[in-house]
């Protein structure tokens, strides 16, 4: 049997003797100031980051597997696992060359087949591979150390397209655990990146380990989120999922853990007085909040009903529920997109600035023919900011004047309700809430949400032409200018066609003991550059 | 005697068919697709539909549930369907935990409750009986998760005894292991204390009365070795019948005391897999859960013989 | 010689007859009280139990009048303030009145205390008798409940509740339903004890229909059981539903109960205590009045007990 089969096999067979132990003893004194124990947002349930797309997921896949392209922290794609790219003069041939030196966690190197065999699995679930997908001629390794994507049509965002860091992201993995069906797990997890997953000491809901790759080469220019060298200066790194906030703050205080992804705003005070612990802003791209129309069924398929809504509700509100009080945190958003971000505009947004209007939303209402049927809520109440979220809508509908049937489960059922369109008496819903991280809400490059396309697009179902057709500008835009004017042109579509009502921009906090150096603001908890004394 | 034990074991069977088939439907007929939330915010329905197909979601209930029990009579307790890990192995991951933490709470809530409740009895009518039976209530109406949070306050934060939360393996030694345990076994054992301290005095208070003790006290027998010999023996059997009962409160209680201190145990692991739909560990845990349940009540069985001579099987 | 008959010296006076020594103090003695207050006085858990418990019916019935606001009123603006004049418990997490909803929590954590201790003792007494009676259907309706009891009665009503969506409803029914099979056991073991009596016997030996026995001389002797058991199960109810509330599968917020509010204020404990505070007092206090009461009934009712007097 050749290399390749024999070592799959021992991996195989080790994976299955380690899964017979319990979790391994702790290590030596010594090694423990090479640990780093991180508290996680959410959950690490699965670990297929093509197959599970929870940013929990991406964020841990991001240390196990490498990408082709990377963003820096000005969202600008940089070479990553490519050593130089070229492309036609006609835009439709791409033609990538690997680094030297690239290698599996098994030891084998990374080869161009691998890189086919895994954005072909990616393209299937991915928003932009879709794109891609659908005007591709020819995806084809060349030779060991380079590939070429023909396509019928210029795709410009192609290497955004591999280096972004919204979820799915284009991880490539060996090309044996690539060919697995998209809409599968993957069974091993055998990584291009800095770190291993430990498999046998994975217990699903508990903990998470991964121990360093040292034959990892990194790039040598500084890193700067997924772009640059991404050095490792900690050995272990182990992620302890609490679900308590009350304990994850005890745990941070009394020194248990070293760095809390997602603490309360209102628990930041006490964490601040403690002259051991550093806390800073997560993610500067932040969160946009959103509350989410059914355009499908009466009354909100009356565009009049949604403004009514839209002139009634204040963002101060919903901010304070999910935020709290710290005025930092949060800020009001009459826009679709992301503050701070080169395309961010308010064309358009006036409805949601300035002074509530009820009496001139209650007219309004009646106009658009509400006559007191129940609006059908869907909320979930085991996750935290969409808790509060619903509270404020019910607070807000009844204010209206509406009855609302306030629809309280879990997350789970309000994913599968929210897909169902049948009208709200018979297992539908006109109203549900989410939220979008700031990173892809900057462009409309991976904006699901904002899609306008009726039935094809998200839940809810909005059908604008404008919003669509100002959508294909900003994709065939070549100039700065162009795309902003696009942005502008989407931003106004889609508030006087209200396809959803962003209630609110937020921010998080992160929050880590002194002795840990390197934490950066980012989208993603980036974990290179990190060291602990 | 063994045959005894063996028609027992026999008669768990169709208690636990009787749960699987209950546990089965119950989940069959619950809303909430996790296929849908595997699929993510990106997916279209089509793509929900492929999930679901692949996990064998789309099958009628007869088959679904034939295949499931097929394969736990083989010992197959099948895979998860969000880690695609075999359940056996997370059940076995999580076990120890649970465990050590109910063993360390019967233990300390038996050691307290008992003596309690002989004392109340003994002193029956007195001040001491009623303010030991007003702390035992106590024990019951106060939430688990109020006391444990209070607990962790005290000792943890403020005082520094004992760590917030977590869980040391046993291997590690029997130090960072128990001290891990401690909070959570107090705040978990306050309502068993109160339920066993209860039936205790009852207990105790007919045994008290019966003529076998009058003559031994006629005797001289000191007060001692008449409440802990005589009386507590012939006692043990409603109690031991309790603190098997009791198990069962004990693993709804660990849920919440295993949230709150963080503790990688099953009752964590049944709660997260029961909201997120994760129906092979939800189908996996009850059914031990059952067993184990049905297994105590055996054992509680069994300690009857060593308390009562009469009882013979 | 010697003398004859001698004459028995004279005797000492009879001594008193002493007093039996005391009895051992396993048995004091007890005085017998009469009345209603003679009652209260000997048991006086049921007085302290049932007044406490009168003080939040009172509470619960009354709410609107005490000096409550809505208590579904946000106001985000106000958040997280400490009790003080205007806000006698403070404000939680969205700025609604703690007091408030403490006030109407009471109706929703008293009216599942007391729906689930009712239905639950129905349901369990017909399940019981029909069980205790009806020896084909005993074996098969006993493995239902014994399989139903070793499910741990909390995740029974988590996944319950799973089925459907959160609302005062569905938490009673599914708690009532992981309560009935302690109830039917419980009944069953009372019916199939009296079964043997002889009056049954007579009964049964005089043609008297199954139903005339059932309702004529079983059913007043379970009566006394099956009260006690219900407070108990009335308190674990309310605790139950508490615990739901903390997993996240209770009562929807929008309708306050003291299970919900403090499992909302549970992540700021540490900063703004008085969230879980207020609520978890008023709750530990029912749960403990319900519970003296139960063992108040359950002394009063023994007629073990009743012997001593």
């Amino acid at each position: 049997m050749d290399r390749r089969t024999f070592l799959k096999a021992s991996a195989g067979i080790g994976a299955l003797a380690s899964t017979g132990g319990l979790s391994a003893p702790a290590l030596a004194q010594g090694a423990a100031a090479r640990t780093l124990r991180f508290v996680p947002q959410a959950n690490l349930a699965n670990f297929d980051p093509i197959w599970g797309t929870q940013y929990v997921v991406r964020n841990a896949s991001v240390l196990v597997w490498d990408t082709l392209y990377g963003v820096d922290d000005k969202l600008e794609p940089q070479r990553q696992m490519v050593e130089s790219e070229e492309v036609s003069a006609d835009g439709l041939t791409w033609t990538f060359k690997l680094r030297e030196g690239l290698r599996f966690h098994d030891g084998e190197r990374v080869l161009a087949k691998d890189c086919v065999a895994s954005l072909a699995r990616w393209c299937v679930r991915d928003g932009m591979g879709q794109m891609i997908r659908a005007i591709q001629e020819e995806l084809v390794a060349v030779d060991d150390r380079s590939f070429r994507w023909r396509l019928k049509s210029p795709y410009p965002k192609m290497l955004l397209a591999l280096g972004k860091n919204n979820t799915p992201m284009a991880f490539i993995m060996p090309e044996r655990l690539a060919r697995t069906d998209p809409f599968q797990q993957i069974t091993e997890f055998v990584g291009s990146g800095p770190m291993r997953f430990a498999r046998n000491e994975w217990v699903p809901g508990a903990r998470s380990v991964f121990t360093k790759f040292d034959q990892y080469q990194p790039r040598r220019e500084p890193a700067s989120w997924l772009a640059g060298g991404k050095r490792m200066l900690v050995d272990r790194i182990e992620w302890h999922i609490m679900p308590d906030p009350a304990t994850a703050s005890g745990a941070l205080q009394n020194g248990e853990v070293d760095w809390w992804e997602t603490p309360l705003t209102d628990l930041i005070p006490t964490l601040r007085r403690n002259r051991n612990i550093a806390v800073d802003i997560a993610d500067p791209l932040g969160n946009i909040g959103s509350f989410r129309f059914n355009h499908l069924h009466p009354p909100f398929s009356d565009v009049r009903a949604r403004r009514a809504v839209q002139m009634a509700l204040s963002q101060e509100d919903y901010m304070r529920a999910v935020v709290g009080d710290d005025n930092n945190m949060w800020r009001l958003l009459p826009s679709f997109f992301t503050p701070e971000t080169p395309l961010y505009t308010e064309a358009g947004g006036e409805p949601l600035k300035g002074p509530r209007n009820i009496d001139a939303a209650k007219r309004l209402l009646a106009e658009a023919g509400y006559s007191g049927q129940p609006i059908t809520v869907l909320v979930a109440q085991d996750q935290a900011p969409l808790k509060a979220m619903g509270e404020v809508t019910n607070a807000l509908l009844r204010s209206l004047g509406m009855n609302v049937d306030f629809v309280a489960t879990d997350w789970g059922t309000v994913g599968q309700r929210r897909s169902m369109k049948n009208p709200p008496g018979q297992g539908g819903w006109h109203i549900f809430h989410t939220w979008h991280a700031g990173a892809d809400c900057v462009n409309p490059a991976a904006y699901l949400a904002l899609r306008a396309n009726g039935e094809q697009a998200w839940f809810g179902w909005p059908s604008s032409a404008e919003v669509e057709a100002a959508r294909d500008r900003w994709f065939a835009a070549t100039t700065l200018d162009q795309e902003k004017a696009a942005v502008a042109d989407m931003n106004r579509a889609a508030m006087q066609h209200v396809t959803y009502i962003p209630n609110g921009f937020y921010l998080g906090y992160q929050a880590w003991r002194r002795n840990v150096t390197g934490v950066v603001k980012a989208p993603i908890p980036f974990f290179w550059g990190v060291a602990k004394s | 005697m063994l045959a005894y034990i063996i028609r027992r074991i026999l008669a768990t069977i169709p208690v636990m068919v009787v749960v699987a088939l209950f546990v089965f439907s119950l989940l069959y007929i619950a809303p909430g697709d996790p296929a849908a939330v595997i699929a993510g915010d990106q997916a279209t329905p089509a793509d929900v539909e492929r999930i679901r197909a692949s996990l064998g979601l789309d099958r009628p209930f007869l088959v679904r549930f034939g295949a499931w029990a097929w394969d736990i009579v083989r010992g197959d307790l099948g895979t998860s369907i969000f880690t695609n890990l075999p359940v056996s192995l997370m059940i076995k991951q999580r076990i120890e935990p649970t465990l050590s933490l109910m063993i360390i709470t019967l233990l300390l809530a038996v050691g307290i409750a008992v003596p309690m409740g002989v004392v109340a009895a003994w002193k029956a009518g007195s001040w001491i009986d009623r303010a030991v039976m007003v702390f035992a209530v106590f024990g019951f109406s106060v939430p688990v998760f109020v006391v444990g949070y209070l607990l962790a306050y005290v000792f943890a934060l403020e005082l520094d005894w004992l760590p917030v939360q977590g869980y040391t393996a046993f291997s590690e030694g029997f130090g960072p292991w128990f001290e891990n345990l401690i909070l959570p076994a107090i705040a978990l054992g306050g309502v068993y204390i109160a339920l066993i301290a209860r039936i205790t005095r009852a207990t105790m208070l007919e045994v008290l009365q019966q003529d076998y003790i009058r003559t031994a006290r006629a005797k001289g027998a000191n007060q001692g070795s008449i409440l802990f010999l005589h009386a507590l023996k012939n006692a043990a059997v409603p109690i031991v019948t309790v603190v098997g009962i009791g198990v069962a409160l004990l693993i709804g209680g660990a849920v919440v005391t295993e949230s709150v201190f963080a503790i990688p145990g099953l009752g964590r692991l049944t709660v997260d897999a029961i909201l997120r739909r994760d129906y092979p560990v939800i189908q996996g845990v009850i059914l031990l859960f059952s067993f184990v349940y049905v297994l105590v009540n055996l054992v509680v069985d069994l300690l009857y013989t060593l308390f009562d001579p009469r009882i013979r099987y | 010689m010697a003398s004859a008959t001698v004459l028995a010296p004279a005797a000492a006076p009879p001594e008193p007859v002493r007093a039996a020594p005391a009895l051992p103090d396993i048995m004091p003695p007890v005085k017998a009280r009469k009345g209603f207050w003679g009652f209260l006085l000997r048991y006086p858990t049921i007085g302290i139990g049932g007044a406490l418990l009168l003080v939040m019916l009172v509470i619960a019935v009354f709410a609107p009048l005490l000096w409550t606001a809505d208590p579904t009123a946000l106001a985000p603006a106000l958040r997280t303030r400490e009790p003080s004049a205007r806000f006698w418990f403070g404000t939680d997490m969205l700025g609604r009145d703690v007091y408030s909803r403490v006030m109407y929590g009471a109706r929703v954590s008293l009216l599942v205390g007391f729906s689930v201790a009712l239905l639950s003792s129905a349901i369990g007494l017909l399940i019981g008798l029909v069980s205790g009676f009806i020896r084909w259907a005993d074996s098969i309706i006993m493995r239902i409940m014994d399989g139903m009891m070793s499910i741990p009665p909390i995740l029974l009503a988590i996944a319950l509740m799973a089925l459907t969506r959160g609302s005062v409803r569905n938490v009673i029914i599914s708690i009532t339903i992981a309560e009935i099979p302690r109830v039917s056991r419980l009944v069953r073991g009372v019916v199939l004890s009296l079964r043997e009596q002889p009056y049954v016997d007579a009964a049964v030996a005089a043609g008297t229909r199954t139903p005339v026995i059932m309702w004529r001389h079983i059913l007043p002797n379970t009566l006394a059981p099956l009260t006690v058991q219900a407070t108990y199960i009335c308190a674990s109810a309310m605790i139950i539903e508490a615990i739901l509330s903390f997993i996240g599968a209770g009562t929807p917020p929008i309708i306050p109960s003291w299970g919900n509010i403090m499992a909302e204020g549970r992540a700021l404990w540490q900063v703004k205590p008085y969230i879980v505070f207020f609520p978890a007092v008023f709750l530990s206090v029912t749960v403990l009045a319900v519970n003296l009461l139960g063992d108040g009934l359950r002394d009063a009712l023994d007629p073990r007990m009743a012997k001593r007097i």
